[in-house]
Order: C-alpha cells, then structure tokens, then sequence
C-alpha cells in the first residue's frame, strides 16, 4: 500500500523586510554598540593590550630585557627543569584539589540537602573559609601545622599519637588539602543550587520503579549535576593553574622547591632573577595551557551534556 | 521586531567560564613592561621603604622632624623583605620609584647600581664632610658595597650572623658553668640539654643562617671569577653534613619549616623549647622583650676549623630616578648619625658601622654589644663581583633550594650541593 505524499509546498522567497524595520534595528544597535563601546575600550585598554605587551616582552631578553631574542625564551622554557618540575607539581595540585574538592563538594552538598535540624547554619560554616583572605588562611595553617607549637601537633600529643611535619614530609598534599579545607563550601553551595534544580518527580518515579538510594544518586543526581560538575572543574582547574599566594605564605615555595607551583616560579623568575622577558614567556606558555584545558573540558562536558 | 539573543542556562554557564577563561589570562600579565612614568608621589611626598622590623622610635623621630623641617609629607612604607625587594623591582621597571630605600643586605645595592637604578654616593659624600664618610665605617661594611671604585649605598647596620644565642639556666641544669666555644663543645651541650620537650638548638630555614657554620670551615659561598662555589667543596660538605646531622643523626634541633619567615627558632628559644640558638643582634630586642623571665647568654661565633661569622646588615641607598637625590642624602645623614645610631642601639640591641660607635664607652662597656664587636671582628670575607655579576639574587634562590633539601628534606649533601653548584655556574653563564 502506498500512501500519496502532498506535494511539498514550494519554497517561499524571503520577504524583504520593511524598511522601518531595519531603520529600528540599525538604530538599536547603534544604542547598544553605544553603550558597550566603554566596557570594549575599558577591556581593550587593561586587558587586550597588555596581553600584547606581554607577547612582545616574551619575545625579548638580555640584561635588560629589551634584546630581541625571537622564541628564544619559549625554547628555553620547554629545557628548564625548574620550569618543567613546578608545571608537573602543578598539574598534580591541580588534580588533586579539583578531584578530592568535587567529591567533597558534592557529600557535602548532599548531606546539607537534607532537612537536618541547623542546616543553615552548616552551609554558613562552611562557607566562612572561602569568604576569608587567603593571606589570613595561609597564616592561620601555617600556625596550626607548625612541628613544634602548632595546635594540630598538640591535639595529636593530646591523643596518643606523634607529632607529624606536615610541611616537610608531605608539603604539596598539605596544600592540597588547605585548598580543599578553603574551597569546600564554595564548591558546596554550587553543588546545593545543582540539587534543588534537580525536579524531585525523577526521584519519586525512580522509587516506584525500585531503584535504591544509591541507584538515584549514581543514575539521577550525578548525571544532572554534570553541567555544574563542568563548572566547577574548569572554575578549579584555572584557579589551581594560577594559584600563588598559598605556596608563597605557607611554605615559601619549599622546602626546596616542592611547592614552587608554576606562577611562584614565574614570580620568582620575574622578581628574583630579574629575568621579565622569560618570566612573561612562561605566562604566556601558562595562558596556552589554560585556554587549551578550558576548550578540552568545555567540549568533553558538551559532549556528556548531549549524552545526558 | 528585534529580538535580542536570549540567554538561557547554558550559554550563561558558558559566558561565566569564558569570563573567568579570559580572568585567567589577564592575571598573566603581570610581567609585561610598563613605560616608565615619573617618581612616586607628588612633588611634595618624600616616599621611603623600610624593613617593617627596623621602625625603631629612634628612626620614627628623626624622619619625622626631617618632615617638618622641609615641609614634606612624608609617606613611609613598612615591608618584610621578599615584599620590598619585590615592590622595589616593579617600581624600577616602572621608573615610579621611592626616594630612599633600605638596602637588605650589602651588595644589593651594587647589583642595582650596576644595572643603573641607584646611583653611586661617592659624590654626595665627598660634599658632605659631616658624614664623615668613609672614615668613621668600618672597612668590611664600606667595601662591601663598592665595586669599580663606587659605592652604592651607605652601611645603616653592621650586624653578624653566628651569635650563640643560650639560655643560662637550661645549660646550668645540665652542668655546663659556660657556653660552648668549639663545634665538639657545641655538639656535647645540645645533646645534654635535649629533653623532654626541650632540643638543644634549632636550625633556620632560611639559608643565610647556614653561612656561619660553613665560613667556620673555611668555605667561600662564591668566587665568581673562578667560576667557583662553596669551595672547598669537601669543607662546604662537612660544614652542612653537620647541619643535617644536628638534626637527624643527633637529633639535638628540630628539622626547620620551610616558610618565608625567619624566626622560628627564636620562637622556639623564647617558649623554651631550645636551649640555643644561631642568630644576629637583631634577634635581641625579640628575646628580651618577648621572655624576660629568660637569662639570655650570648655567646661569640663558634670555632670549627676557624672561628668566622658572617656579615649581615642593612644599608640605605638612593633610586636614580628620586626626585631629590640631595635631599635624600640629607635624611640619609641624619638616619646614620652617631647620636640616632646610639638611640636605635639603646633601643633594640642594634649594632651599627661608625667607628665612633664602636668606640663610644655606652657601646663598649655593654657586655652583650662587646661580644657583637667579636662578631663582627671574625666576619668572613664577601666576593664582591657576585652582587656585580646581577645573577646574587638567582643564585641564592637556588642555593635556598639546596639548603632546604639537605636540612628539612634530607637529601645527601654532596648530591645537593653539586646539583647547586652545576646550576649556579649555568645562571652566571
């Protein structure tokens, strides 16, 4: 049997719009190009030309940085073991603090999900470490993991157990950790907003259908929480890459260079060894990095979103 | 009709991750060149950077009154020293600069001078007899700061690293009537007042604090013209093998942490926790006044295979481009004077570079201050030409490297030094 198909209908030309029409749309975007064009020289000015400048610095050297010296310092960025030693130790602080602070995140997140007596104030807890400046939040650890007259120390003596120097036998996983302590609740109040977008009838149709607390969690709320999940890890990701003042107030980059992460080896290069035109090579080898991470985790999370 | 492009949930994800992509790469570029501009402040701002633990009262009056004397408004700018050293750098590049600074430590000023960004006071001090310089300073801290017959900057404090800082009652409780004057002695005592929660020294991160035990084996830190570096090399190794051992073999000293910070171990020394330790003058006025009930001993250098200290202190210096580089001078004369030298003396422990200081009776009957003048009689010779080669600062970031390995991480000092000295040949070539 076949069925007559209705001749398609003809393609119909476009219709020309009117022309008061585009007089409105030409003098509405005249309007809004009007507004933005001081946000556009605002970003030009402090943004887009220093990042030339930055590029044409890159490209120089010599006692006082004004020799050209063409890719030299990328070449010589790429044979620095200083240089490859502080962008591998930042690649594991930067896995490690977005993975463990995920996942900590999102427990934190559930359990504060729940109608618990004083939940409010948790959430408010938790979020005063990341409220607070990360100078004072360098201080304050670097006082409590002290060997010697830190408190940590003591409330182990308290209990029976040694005393442990946090700061030389395991430094970059204490600051991994201090990020993790720092960060949780921020990482924890996105996670919240992610669950309480989620529609609770999924939940209740997975229940009639016999799936278990876990069942959920694993099939319903951690596929929902993936465009949040992408956020934070890339939000993380750049923040780790860049991160400075913590190593710099806690350890100083040590001992040896065990926490020189790669923007306190820029600093260092910069404003120890004097050497801007490396030092603003290396941040433009950092910027390459960070931009290439963020497309990659940007089009893997695409990916998993259409999946979901 | 228009319609604006509507932004839903992903795209407004997407423009908050672009933001903070592009926030990224903003922050990296910190290190791109500025053009230089004019000197800090208006005409009438005097801008000077300090160390914030040198705001002495003595130093606070006469900046003050110099204030008045010329009408200035007078911004004074307190740093720790990694922070001056940093901000002095950028504000350089810049050319929007102070108009004095403290120097931390001799020959800083010679790397900046070389590189033109402070400028040689050997004719400001020809002008100005009343100085009396360099007559009245003491050689070591003059030569110092000179390189190719300028100088460039003046000694503000002469001070030497090596002091025997004791506590008298924790080493009378283990039998010892005096303190140690040998390494043997040393080692002897800190192991007889380890106990309990108490070690009988304790070592400093930081690696200036290392010098006076290898200069009191003989060892050089740089001999640039030769290309050379803790040398001799089996001398540099047992000088720091010792440092290592003191803390593991011996277990007389906690191992140091690793942070910006210096004062740790007097810390420790004032909560009672060590006995002794290594330091400077400047540790004096900490002790006194944070643990009086501490009878504090200070000893002179110890002897290895010679009894050596090593030279620290700060000096001043003027930016080329401060905007009234006479005027500086003049606030610098008034700062190095006999009399605010004394004030800052009776104020903080402080030891300073005029011959006459030395030689005034309140300086020279002070027990603690006669045994400073020791110090500073067995300071180890400087290489002047490794501030002048501009790489001083480079190379003891990696020697900073080294030490830390061998004192906090427990690496094999051999290892750890030549990896050092293999580095620091490559940074001066």
């Amino acid at each position: 049997m076949t069925t007559a198909l209705a001749p398609a209908a003809p393609p119909t030309a476009p219709q020309a719009r009117p022309r008061w029409e585009s007089r409105a749309r030409r003098r509405e975007a005249g309007t809004a190009w009007r507004f933005l064009l001081p946000a556009v020289i605002f970003f030009v000015a402090l943004f887009f030309v220093p990042i030339l400048n930055q590029l044409v610095a890159a490209a120089n050297g010599g006692v006082d940085g004004t020799t050209f010296v063409g890719l030299d310092n990328f070449v010589t960025a790429f044979n620095d073991p200083e240089v490859i030693h502080s962008f591998t130790i930042t690649l594991i602080y930067a896995a490690g603090s977005v993975t463990i602070g995920i996942g900590i995140g999102i427990l934190l997140a559930v359990i504060l999900n729940q109608a618990l007596p004083g939940r409010t104030l948790f959430r408010s807890l938790l979020l005063i470490p990341y409220l607070t400046s990360v100078a004072i939040i360098g201080l304050l650890w670097r006082n409590i993991l002290d060997p010697q007259i830190g408190i940590l120390n003591r409330l182990l003596e308290t209990v029976g157990l040694p005393g442990q120097t946090w700061l030389s036998t395991a430094p970059l996983a204490t600051i991994i950790g201090i990020t993790i302590w720092s960060s949780a609740g921020y990482t924890m109040v996105l996670f919240l907003a992610g669950l309480q977008g989620i529609p609770g009838m999924y939940y209740e149709a997975a229940q009639i259908d016999g799936a278990g607390p876990w069942r959920r969690f694993f099939s319903i709320t951690l596929p929902l929480l993936a465009p949040t999940t992408l956020f934070v890890s890339v939000i993380g990701v750049i923040g780790a890459l860049q991160q400075f003042a913590l190593p710099y107030i806690v350890t100083g980059g040590g001992p040896g260079n065990a926490t020189s992460l790669y923007a306190h080896r820029v600093f260092i290069v910069a404003f120890n060894d004097n050497q801007f035109g490396y030092a603003s090579a290396l941040s433009v080898l950092l910027l390459i990095v960070i931009l290439i991470l963020s497309i990659i985790q940007l089009k893997v999370g695409d990916r998993a979103n259409d999946h979901t | 009709m228009f319609t604006p492009h509507q932004l839903n949930r992903r795209s407004f994800l997407r423009l908050g991750l672009g933001v903070s992509v592009l926030g990224a790469v903003g922050a990296g570029t910190a290190c791109a060149p500025v053009t230089p501009q004019s000197s800090k402040g208006g005409a009438n701002t005097f801008t000077i950077y300090w160390n914030a633990g040198h705001t002495y009262k003595a130093y606070e009056a006469v900046i003050d009154q110099f204030g008045k004397d010329h009408d200035l408004q007078i911004n004074w700018q307190k740093f720790q020293w990694p922070d001056l050293t940093t901000k002095l750098v950028a504000d350089f590049k810049s050319g929007n600069v102070p108009d004095l600074v403290e120097e931390v430590t001799a020959g800083t000023g010679t790397q900046y001078g070389i590189a033109g960004d402070v400028i040689a006071i050997d004719d400001l001090a020809k002008g100005d007899t009343g100085m009396k310089f360099p007559d009245d300073f003491i050689d070591a801290a003059v030569t110092a700061r000179q390189y190719e017959g300028k100088t460039y900057s003046i000694p503000f404090h002469l001070t030497a690293n090596g002091l025997l800082f004791y506590n008298k009652g924790l080493l009378a409780d283990a039998g010892f009537a005096t303190p140690p004057t040998t390494w043997e002695e040393f080692l002897e005592m800190t192991k007889a007042t380890t106990k309990d929660k108490v070690t009988g020294t304790a070592l400093n991160s930081d690696p200036s604090y290392s010098a006076p035990f290898y200069h009191q084996q003989g060892v050089a830190f740089s001999d640039v013209t030769k290309g050379e570096f803790l040398t001799p090399e089996a001398s540099a190794t047992k000088a720091l093998q010792f440092m290592q051992d003191l803390i593991y073999a011996h277990r007389v000293s906690p191992a140091p942490v690793a942070t910006t910070d210096y004062s740790g171990p007097q810390k420790l020394f004032s909560a009672k926790r060590a006995a002794t330790f290594l330091s400077g003058p400047w540790d004096l006025g900490p002790v006194r006044q944070g643990s009086p009930d501490i009878d504090l001993g200070v000893a002179p250098p110890l002897k290895g295979s010679v009894q050596a200290s090593a030279m620290a202190g700060a000096g001043l210096m003027i930016p080329t481009k401060a905007k009234n580089p006479d005027l500086s001078w003049e606030l610098i004369g008034k700062l190095t004077a006999l009399e605010t030298e004394m004030a800052a003396t009776k104020e903080a422990g402080m030891s300073m570079p005029r011959k006459s200081w030395a030689a005034d009776p309140a300086v020279a009957s002070d027990e603690t201050l006669k045994v400073v003048a020791t110090a500073l009689s067995l300071i180890a010779k400087q290489d002047p030409e490794l501030p002048a080669s501009g790489k001083a600062n480079q190379i003891n970031e990696l020697y900073k490297k080294a030490y830390q390995q061998i004192v906090i991480q427990q690496h094999p000092v051999d290892a750890s030094l030549a990896d050092f000295r293999t580095q620091a040949k490559a940074a001066l070539s």
